[in-house]
């Protein structure tokens, strides 16, 4: 169960890195033009990706908060015993993370609701900011998930 | 209280989940304790009853908890203003740098 929960996990996370990362390309840099894929990429709507990046986010967040307890009592227990401090702080931070994106989240959906001049620079920020945490902890779980392949351990 | 009110508080309760966030992790302020190698929950901070204790969920009750009463208590403060989106994002931003430095130790081993 926790094998598919893990899969499920890393499935919705990568939809929810492709979701955001567009929505950040094309608030960040701009395009008018659909002439090839970079300026394509740039050029789409960016408020349609906000309520599901929201919900994506959720349930990632609760996937990731129903297999935590695993990775708690058998993972963790064994980077700390093969001393690999660094993936457990990494682990750490991006618990941290995902936690201010949570709570980043209302005032997400908000800025997206009714696109206002007043909050353009919010709206940027706050995407930008969820883009980062999402890779961070996309990355992060890739690499845990996979560390005794990646380091011959 | 109608949308226009609530978009000022919003703004208020991001930042103020972020801030109580990192001090509930600093200081282990969890309003719950999680035991996840017998499956069983306490009531605030415990210590470890069979294996170790996971804190993370009542982290973020607490600061769940805490921000919704920092922005109720914000509102009179708020209500002639016009909406603080800055503090929305700044503020957090600020805790997503510190976390940075709060577990510095994990790779300065």
């Amino acid at each position: 169960m926790a094998t598919f929960l893990v899969i499920l996990h890393g499935l919705l996370a990568v939809a929810l890195l492709g979701s955001i990362t567009h929505q950040a390309f094309a608030v960040a840099w701009p395009s008018r033009s659909k002439a090839g894929f970079a300026n394509a990429y740039r050029a789409v709507s960016s408020p349609v990706y906000a309520n599901a990046n929201v919900v994506l986010f959720i349930a990632v967040a609760i996937l990731g908060g129903v297999i935590y307890p695993n990775y708690r009592v058998w993972v963790r227990t064994y980077l700390e015993s093969a001393r690999l401090y660094s993936a457990v702080g990494s682990f750490e931070v991006k618990e941290q993370f995902i936690s201010i994106g949570l709570g980043l989240l209302p005032f997400y959906w908000l800025l997206w609701r009714r696109p206002e001049a007043a909050g353009k620079s919010a709206r940027m920020a706050v995407t930008l900011m969820l883009c980062f945490i999402v890779w961070f902890a996309f990355l992060v779980g890739h690499v845990l998930n996979n560390i005794r392949g990646l380091f011959g351990l | 209280m109608n949308n226009n009110n609530i978009e000022k508080l919003v703004p208020v309760f991001s930042a103020a989940f972020a801030v109580i966030y990192i001090f509930s992790v600093q200081l282990n302020w969890a309003l719950f304790t999680y035991h996840p190698k017998i499956r069983q929950w306490g009531w605030l901070v415990e210590p470890g009853r069979d294996g170790p204790p996971m804190y993370w969920y009542g982290w973020l009750v607490t600061s769940t908890l805490g921000a919704a009463a920092v922005s109720v208590i914000a509102w009179p403060l708020l209500r002639n203003r016009p909406t603080q989106y800055w503090l929305g994002w700044t503020v957090p931003l600020l805790v997503i740098i510190s976390v940075f430095y709060f577990f510095r130790d994990f790779f300065l081993r």
